[in-house]
């Protein structure tokens, strides 16, 4: 499917959760469909973190959902997340792997190992309980309630995309100093939970 | 000996729990198993052993980030691979944290493996102008909670390094 057709889906689909994106096409494709400029965490170039980021959000505020996008890029490199994410098990945290084979964010360079590598098989080998597979836009659309709409617990859900085209590779990145982010992000999170992140409230 | 590495491991954790820290993630060095091990049983503490050491910068990252108050342990073998999550993630967005890891490779390190973290430990964290204290006796674990404390006023991660000799208890008093 493609790509961002694939975010623009979810974007449609999003019910008030946070989203941390992580470097490059899937920040691209989701400040494409949302341009959020509050409520999600554009965690740029962590090389694998931003599941890890969304983790830590999702142990601080029970009450909130949370989806992580990764790129397959990311987890080749630390596909070991899967691991504190199973033992957290974290029932407020989706985690939405890009797999579209390549480095996106670097001209879709290649992956190691590509055409072998069954990311659902990992996740299931390492305990994860709810895994999911789309390859196509009507398979996420007839499967989005089961696997992502049923809340029903930390859920690990692989989605097949196509490498972004030269032009696509072009869409605009979310244009945010780090501070900038960090402060809109907090404090939309302190409105909604009355929380206290920067040790004092505007 | 060993009870006294308990006694030290216990007042680290009763300072972390001042400070406000509730998340603990961690990965193990020998000099710290005595602070993991009563971190995994302390109910103030939600103890997260992780796969990697950058792990667990981007858990505390998002712990801070969700206003839970955070600290990650590791020893000073592991801090030498997270230099990119650091200055990526908590330089980039001014995010802060407090890092406790050991004083590998000083005088009293038997171990030889780890004479390069003796020479470049500490010229690393300047290099990246990290601030950091070292605490070698127990009436200094007060610090902790200072350290907790510069790194949000700066918006920065800043270390605390634990001795050999503190955390094997042989330090006095």
């Amino acid at each position: 499917m493609k790509y961002v057709d694939c975010v623009a889906y979810l974007a449609r689909r999003r019910s008030g959760q946070i989203v941390v994106t992580s470097a490059g096409n899937s920040a691209q494709a989701w400040w494409k469909a949302t341009h959020d400029t509050e409520a999600t965490f554009y965690l740029e170039a962590s090389m694998s973190l931003s599941s890890m980021f969304a983790a830590g959000l999702a142990l601080a505020q029970p009450q909130l959902k949370f989806w992580a996008f990764v790129g397959d890029g990311a987890f080749c490199m630390n596909p070991g997340m899967l691991m504190v994410e199973r033992q957290m098990n974290l029932p407020n945290l989706t985690h939405f792997l890009l797999s579209n084979r390549v480095y996106g964010a670097t001209s879709n360079a290649a992956l190691p190992n590509l055409t072998d590598n069954d990311y659902a098989a990992i996740a299931r080998g390492m305990g994860i309980e709810r895994v999911f597979t789309f390859d196509s836009l009507a398979a996420l659309e007839s499967g989005f309630d089961a696997a992502v709409g049923a809340n029903a617990g930390h859920t690990f859900v692989v989605l097949e995309v196509e490498p972004f085209t030269d032009a696509e590779q072009r869409l605009e990145q979310p244009p945010f100093d780090g501070p900038e982010l960090k402060y809109r992000f907090g404090r939309h999170l302190e409105q909604r939970t009355g929380s206290d992140v920067f040790g004092y409230r505007l | 000996m060993a009870e006294r590495g308990q006694e030290v491991a216990q007042r680290i954790l009763d300072e972390l729990a001042r400070c406000g820290v509730k998340l603990i993630a961690s990965l193990p060095d020998n000099w710290v198993m005595d602070v993991i091990g009563a971190a995994a049983a302390d109910r103030r503490f939600v103890h997260v052993p992780v796969n990697r050491e950058e792990s667990a910068i981007g858990l505390c990252a998002g712990a801070y980030m969700g206003a839970m108050g955070s600290a990650a342990l590791m020893g000073a073998s592991g801090f030498m691979t997270v230099i990119y999550a650091i200055t990526k993630i908590n330089y980039s967005y001014e995010i802060p944290l407090l890092l406790l890891m050991t004083l590998r490779g000083a005088p009293g390190d038997h171990h030889k493996h780890h004479a390069s973290n003796g020479l470049y430990l500490r010229p690393v964290l300047e290099a990246i102008d990290m601030p950091y204290q070292i605490i070698g006796r127990p009436d200094e674990i007060g610090m902790i909670s200072t350290a907790y404390h510069h790194s949000r006023t700066v918006a920065r991660p800043m270390a605390v390094l634990l001795t050999r000799g503190l955390l094997r208890g042989e330090a006095h008093p």
